[in-house]
């Protein structure tokens, strides 16, 4: 038993010595690739139909990847594992609808947003009981785990207690399309996303849920994590957006995918969320 | 990597309320299970073919369905046919459920195996109903079924990881949710890896404890 | 129902993944039983400490291990190969432990006879203790295989889309989930069945050819 120990706190000890990532210029000279990551199904930033990926960032990704002049290549892998990937070095970036908030920013360089994402509910369309932000004491909410729409819940429960209610019971998913699910067969009483994806997801299945009021007073902004430090990848993707905001691509994408476009975007953002 | 696990120790919180949900969970479960699946392997040894037949049906059916399908079973499919619990009550009847038709196997296995020779010896002696039952049968039954019922339990323990997929919060769930705030995958996962673990050994320990004692027994 | 040969794709990733992590999870469970066995110094406790730990996790922490921990190990795994990295992992753990059982059990006078005789372990090992220590394993190991199956499902999480992420996607999509799980119930149900069968023909065939007595 000791022994078994012993050996375990060695291993442990041994596996402290933390992995060196490599740079850009590194990878590009010892002709390895730079891998990106991207979630399986955050519609309408990404997802996949048919057996391909579809989606504003998976259609970005691909002008990306056409203009490199480098082996760049995407793995498309659910949400859970997404910004950690990114932060051990596993994945170059995540070009993902991922949103940008202060705790992320102690981890991670936000290349500049493709999009401004306000916090919405939504909630099933016959479902009377909930007019206004009053209604929703009590009731309870489905949001996805380890996301900034679960992180700024807080300023909900704020704008809860002004109406003198209190926040119900929170229920974290690991992807939208289960919360929708438990949503319609009655399980959570509303759920917490971008007004960008419940318009998506309205569209998609009409006359199931309807959207109510913001839930937070400022918006997100929508941007791709890179790891902290990684100025090469950073400046590489910051370049690749400046041209396709300056071309009209980025606002093409947009009202494609996201039904709006977003005309004053700021290339650094500071949130104070 | 240190710097990972100290981060991931600091939100202990949030692993021992995982824990804790694990482990009532499962304890929950096999308490229902044992005593559901006594029922059952009661029915599946009747003659009566009405009530036997179904009653195979239903362990082996069990016994060939990956636990996660059925859990999705219980919490997505049921709503269906407009039957919808939240995700505790789910998760449970899905692991009791599932777990039943493993002890019901279990005991029937263990009275098909029962000692001809000490029953039969009880019935010279004079013993006939509830106690030939009671001080004969019982206790093989009893010696016989108990260490299988603990193995099951381990088993028990690790289907309820599952449950983390229909957004019960226990162990697995508490770990994943830690690394994707704080971005500790290895640390984190480690952490849970090790109390389910130590849980075992605990397990494990007892169980030798209830051998110990059916050896005693059996000298 | 356009969704049948989504769901059919799901399966045949499930039995391959399956497949690769059964093929290779026999023969090393077999050579950690033989390291335990054989009590090969430092390696010895070091198998049993990974046997008991990894009997003792539930595979979808495995699986978020193997996936998401490793590259904080420096290694870099894309889905597929965790995935069956995970699933061998977890059926080397429990076949260590089906083998060194009947290992455990084989009779010591046909050991010492043999090295009476002189022949060399290996060659032992070879002729005499492996033919009829696998029959007395087989049926462990086939249930194993039938619990590697039903532990499956648990690489949904790491985006491995098989039979049992396939039924949910459909049943996301759809809102009508009980089709797709119940279908996905009767392949899981064929999967294992198959394998059942399969134990009870070599099982018949072993008996025909070796029964002595």
């Amino acid at each position: 038993m000791w022994m078994m120990s012993t050996v375990l706190l060695g291993m442990l000890a041994v596996f402290s010595l933390s992995a060196h990532g490599q740079t850009l210029q590194e990878k590009i000279k010892n002709h390895q690739p730079v891998v990106v990551g991207t979630e399986d199904d955050y519609r309408p930033f990404e997802f996949v139909e048919n057996g391909k990926p579809a989606g504003l960032d998976n259609e970005l990704f691909q002008l990306l990847k056409a203009e490199a002049k480098f082996d760049l290549r995407q793995e498309i892998i659910p949400w859970t594992g997404l910004l950690a990937g990114v932060s051990s070095g596993k994945y170059d970036a995540a070009v993902t609808g991922a949103l940008i908030n202060q705790e992320r920013m102690k981890a991670f360089d936000f290349a500049m947003p493709v999009a401004a994402n306000m916090h919405f509910y939504l909630k099933r369309k016959n479902d009377t009981s909930i007019t206004g932000i009053k209604d929703l004491s009590g009731k309870t909410v489905g949001v996805q785990s380890g996301s900034v729409l679960l992180a700024r819940l807080p300023e909900l429960e704020k704008m809860i207690a002004k109406t003198g209610g209190k926040m119900g019971k929170v229920v974290q998913y690991a992807s939208y399309p289960e919360a929708y699910q438990d949503l319609a067969n009655g399980r959570v009483d509303y759920v917490v996303n971008g007004e960008i994806n419940l318009l998506g997801v309205m569209a998609e299945r009409p006359g199931v849920f309807e959207m109510g009021q913001p839930v937070v007073e400022t918006p997100s902004y929508v941007g791709w994590p890179v790891k902290k430090g990684n100025k090469e990848m950073l400046d590489y993707l910051n370049n690749f957006l400046r041209t396709v905001r300056a071309n009209g691509k980025l606002e093409e994408l947009q009202k494609k995918w996201l039904k709006t476009s977003f005309k004053n975007l700021p290339e650094h953002v500071e949130p104070n969320f | 990597m240190s710097r990972d696990f100290l981060v991931a120790f600091a939100h202990y919180d949030q692993y021992l309320s995982g824990l804790w949900n694990t482990l009532w969970l499962s304890a929950a479960t096999l308490v229902l299970a044992s005593i559901a699946g006594c029922f059952v392997a009661a029915l599946m040894l009747t003659r009566h073919k009405v009530v036997r037949l179904p009653a195979t049906g239903f362990v082996d059916a069990m016994r060939c369905v990956p636990f996660l399908l059925f859990a999705y079973l219980v919490y997505y499919g049921l709503p269906e046919l407009s039957i919808r619990l939240d995700s505790w009550t789910s998760g449970l009847i899905a692991l009791a459920v599932y777990h039943t038709a493993y002890v019901a196997e279990i005991v029937r296995g263990a009275w098909t195996n029962l000692s001809r020779e000490q029953i039969e010896a009880g019935r010279a002696f004079g013993f006939a109903g509830l106690p030939l039952f009671a001080r004969i049968i019982l206790p093989q039954l009893f010696f016989a079924s108990v260490p299988l019922i603990g193995n099951q339990s381990i088993y028990i323990l690790k289907d309820s990881a599952f449950l983390m997929i229909i957004t019960v919060p226990e162990l697995t769930f508490a770990a994943s949710s830690v690394q994707s705030t704080y971005f500790v995958p290895f640390a984190s996962f480690v952490i849970a890896m090790l109390l389910y673990w130590l849980v075992t050994l605990v397990i494990e320990a007892m169980l030798k404890r209830v051998e110990l004692a059916a050896e005693v027994r059996r000298a | 129902m356009s969704d049948l040969p989504f769901l059919l794709q799901g399966a045949v990733v499930t039995a391959s993944v399956s497949l690769v992590a059964i093929v290779l999870g026999v023969p090393l469970g077999l050579a950690l039983a033989i390291v335990r066995w054989r009590r090969v110094p430092l390696l010895s406790p070091l198998v049993a400490l990974y046997v008991s730990v990894i009997r003792a996790t539930p595979a979808i922490t495995l699986a978020l291990l193997i996936f998401f921990g490793s590259p904080s190990l420096g290694i870099v795994l894309g889905a597929a190969p965790a995935a069956v990295l995970t699933l061998l992992i977890n059926t080397s753990a429990f076949n260590c432990e089906i083998w060194r059982a009947a290992l455990i059990d084989f009779p010591r006078d046909q050991v010492e006879a043999a090295r009476a005789f002189g022949m060399p372990p290996r060659l032992m090992f070879r002729r005499v203790v492996l033919p009829q220590v696998w029959r007395t394993s087989l049926p462990a190991l086939v249930n194993e295989m039938t619990l590697l199956i039903k532990a499956s499902p648990a690489l949904a999480v790491i985006g491995i889309v098989d039979l049992t992420r396939a039924a949910s996607r459909i049943g996301a999509a759809t809102y009508k989930p009980l089709p797709p799980f119940l279908a996905a119930t009767a392949i899981y149900m064929l999967l294992v069945m198959l394998f059942v069968a399969a134990q009870r023909y070599v099982e018949r065939r072993v008996r025909q050819r070796f029964e002595m007595a």
